[in-house]
């Protein structure tokens, strides 16, 4: 266990390193953020000017050298275009992007597993290749347009919830479903998939010939040995959704870090941008990390020091 | 409760609750704006959804009106005392919204403030033509200038006035998170990436805003936008196209407001390289834009023809001067007996901030004229880089863009676009250059017009620079708002007022 959490740590400086190194590489390879600084009179030496003020006239190295030494002492810079530190603004956007992966997260949960699960369970039955339509059609709607559409039918035509915005729980619905739907459909694909797997093994057809009752059977097998890709699935996503959800926050104008990351990249603004990627980069190399060790206490088989199976 | 006293229960609360929103709308407006303001300390951005809010919590040194005109606000009167020296008399009787008075070391500090080149001002190339500033007495304060500047008034009239005893003691970074100003609107908060509010000055010295408070959102979507505002739960939203204008129609409670802008569209040539350096073939590319189409066909939003490189918004437009007529078979004529020196392979550099409905509609029409146009699309950084190469040849071919000097001075655009000396600049022509030069260094204002009207004629003749139409701003409203956008792209929210 020991050696297996050291390797991991190792393994993780190690990517946190190759992220920062990337970040701030490409972002400068992309081009100059004074010229978006600075109104369209500014003569050659203003530009210039700002560019010292920014501290992006220095070489290149020595930028990369400061950053790094920055970082280490948890300074993360101020933001070139709202000139307040990185941290104030990813910390005034967290609350907001946690708020919705947790919302999107329960509709994908609540409603992708037991979908999964019925279609698995009820797979001859002529009405799941309906649902299942259902499913797929749900992950392949793009979400602006879908989320554009329930503004319309829920927030202007029906008047039930407000269109756009935050701040309260009625804010939060329409976009954690817009958002919770795409990974409803992942979670209920995979469930199904898994379910089916489980079902063509022995254990299950022993089961049910000593007599077990479905519903016992689903409790207390099924469900539990169909969970380890959940779990997997649930890691990826929980990344992927605290990683900013930048459609969604961008029509429902939900104000969190997706967005922020958007408008940052658009104004160059490296400062910001480094800081959400590499919180980003934790929050995956965290969430991973987690699956692994929840992987061991679900299935016993898996062993963390690499050595079961 | 039998279910019919239950639904008239739930018709008399939901009625009370309509009135009390309907309440609750007369006290507070709230726009969506684009993005949430970059910053509210006025000496440091200058982008729309940072100006629309903070110029309700400061006052400037001058403002114009509704019609355009520079009218007095901190300053009640000024003169020009020499070539290079403007008079100033100070209001009296300003508080700022801690209750301290506005004063003549007020109006020095920030002018020094934004004019220092430590404090790397954004706005600094627009007042970086002051030198000095300097109080006289408890009223008055006199701005001397490296030259004599015309443009000098139209500039201040974005020159906000900050305290010297709040900016200065709490610096750049708390003065952005906590901005005293003096304007007709107080900041009351800002919940970061989603809204600033602002509340109600109730002691400005001058005309009073009708709304106890006022909510800024940041709608980064033009479509939510419109469906929140159609909803109820905004009542301006702005930066509307045309299209989304049109869902309007027929829609209850709602209405488009437009306003011809300062913005010129332009199509820009780099006229010192092939195929463009040709002054015939530049003609044939202006001939072969449809002008017209572009404005009645795509943008359709009130925006009009432009003759020139100004608006009548612009001190120094030209009356009477004819846009180029749109002339597709004479365009193609030139562009076969020029043979292969007009058909060189030309790059359309622009950015996806660009309507890009515009850009492509060009190149078509260049394209159908004979010419040989490739789009080529970056981001605005690279662009902007581009386009402001220090070797002015290394400019783009071709651009499309909308610009404004925010100025309402003729200096303040074709300066920048036509002088050789300027960034932007792909024409060198030293004779337009000493007109230019004119234009921006007297200040009588006989010699500025009649420098002007000559500079129109020689980029007339040389086709120097195509103007494409004036453009227009949309913006949506609640039925029940009264507003009049001007052409300066403000929000001046003691210009609205609900109807009754």
């Amino acid at each position: 266990m020991t050696s297996f959490l050291l390797r991991r740590l190792g393994q993780s400086l190690v990517a946190l390193f190759g992220v920062m190194t990337l970040v701030f590489f490409i972002q400068r390879l992309t081009g100059d953020p004074t010229y978006l600084l600075v109104p369209e009179t500014a003569t050659q030496e203003d530009i210039e000017a700002m560019r010292h003020a920014l501290g992006l006239d220095r070489p290149l190295f020595v930028q990369y050298v400061d950053f790094f030494r920055d970082t280490l002492s948890l300074d993360f810079g101020k933001s070139f275009i709202q000139n307040v530190p990185v941290t104030t603004i990813i910390a005034s956007r967290l609350p907001y992007t946690l708020e919705l992966a947790a919302g999107a997260l329960l509709v994908a949960v609540v409603i992708g597993v037991p979908l999964g699960l019925l279609l698995a369970l009820a797979q001859k039955k002529f009405w799941t290749n309906g649902l299942m339509g259902i499913v797929l059609a749900a992950q392949s709607m793009p979400t602006f347009w879908s989320g554009i559409l329930m503004i319309l039918l829920f927030g202007v035509s029906l008047g039930w919830l407000p269109p756009s915005g935050s701040g309260s729980f009625a804010h939060l619905i329409m976009p954690s479903i817009a958002l919770g739907l795409l990974s409803m459909a992942t979670y209920a694909r995979i469930m199904r998939s898994s379910v089916l797997d489980e079902l063509s093994k022995d254990y299950i057809r022993s089961a049910r010939a000593r007599g077990v009752k479905t519903r016992r059977l689903v409790i207390r097998h099924l469900l539990r040995n169909s969970a380890i890709p959940v779990i997997s699935i649930t890691a990826l996503e929980i990344s992927q959704l605290l990683a900013g959800a930048v459609i969604v926050e961008t029509v429902f104008a939900w104000p969190g870090l997706g967005l922020l990351t958007v408008q940052s990249v658009v104004s160059r603004d490296f400062v910001v941008v480094q800081g959400v990627v590499l919180l980003g980069a934790l929050v995956t190399i965290l969430m991973n990390f987690l699956a692994d060790i929840l992987y061991s206490f679900v299935d016993p088989r898996i062993r963390l020091d690499g050595t079961g199976g | 409760m039998s279910f019919l006293k239950f639904l008239k229960a739930a018709a008399v609360v939901s009625a009370m609750l309509a009135t009390a929103s309907a309440a609750l709308a007369k006290d507070e407006l709230v726009v969506d704006l684009v993005n949430e303001p970059a910053t509210l300390d006025p000496h440091m951005q200058w982008n729309p959804d940072s100006y629309y809010v903070y110029r309700n919590i400061f006052d400037n040194l001058v403002t114009r009106d509704n019609d355009g005109e520079i009218v007095p606000q901190v300053a009640e009167s000024w003169k020009q005392i020499s070539d290079t020296e403007l008079q100033l008399d100070i209001r009296g009787g300003i508080t700022f919204h801690d209750g301290e008075p506005l004063t003549a070391d007020d109006v020095v500090y920030s002018v020094k403030r934004i004019t220092d080149p430590d404090f790397s001002s954004p706005q600094l190339g627009q007042f970086n033509s002051i030198a000095d500033a300097k109080k006289i007495d408890d009223n008055t304060v006199v701005l001397t200038t490296k030259e004599p500047y015309p443009a000098l008034l139209a500039q201040l009239v974005k020159l906000s006035i900050v305290p010297e005893h709040v900016a200065g003691k709490l610096g750049k970074e708390g003065f952005n998170e906590a901005p005293v100003g003096s304007g007709p609107y107080k900041f009351d908060g800002w919940d970061r990436g989603v809204q600033v509010t602002l509340s109600k000055n109730d002691a400005y010295w001058g005309d009073k805003g009708p709304f106890e408070t006022v909510v800024f959102k940041a709608v980064p979507d033009a479509s939510t936008r419109v469906a929140n505002l159609r909803a109820g739960t905004a009542d301006l939203v702005v930066s509307l196209n045309s299209d989304l204008a049109m869902q309007f129609e027929g829609a209850s409670g709602v209405k488009v407001l437009s306003a011809p802008t300062e913005r010129v569209g332009f199509m820009g040539m780099n006229t010192l390289v092939p195929p463009l350096n040709d002054p015939e073939i530049r003609r044939a590319a202006a001939m072969a834009i449809d002008r017209e189409g572009i404005v009645e066909g795509i943008l359709q939003g009130g925006e009009s023809v432009a003759s020139q490189m100004a608006t009548s918004a612009h001190f120094g437009f030209v009356d009477g001067a004819e846009p180029i007529p749109f002339d597709l078979e004479k365009a193609r004529a030139i562009v076969e007996e020029k043979g292969d020196a007009a058909k060189v392979p030309m790059k359309f550099a622009t950015s996806p901030v660009y309507d890009q409905r515009i850009v492509q509609a060009i190149q078509q029409m260049l394209n159908e004229a004979g010419f040989d146009v490739e789009i080529s699309m970056t981001d605005m950084a690279t662009f902007l880089k581009a386009a402001q190469n220090p070797d002015q040849t290394g400019r783009p071919q071709l651009s499309f863009g909308r610009w404004s000097c925010a100025c309402q001075d003729v200096d303040g655009v074709q300066y920048p676009l036509l002088h050789s000396s300027s960034n932007w600049s792909r024409v060198n022509d030293p004779e337009l250059d000493t007109l230019l030069e004119t234009g921006r260094a007297t200040l009588d204002e006989e010699a500025r017009l009649e420098a002007y009207s000559k500079v129109q004629k020689i980029v007339a003749d040389n086709t120097y620079i195509l103007p494409l139409y004036q453009a227009a701003a949309l913006y949506g409203a609640n039925d029940a708002l009264v507003w009049q956008p001007t052409a300066n792209e403000s929000l001046f929210l003691n210009r609205m007022s609900w109807q009754n």
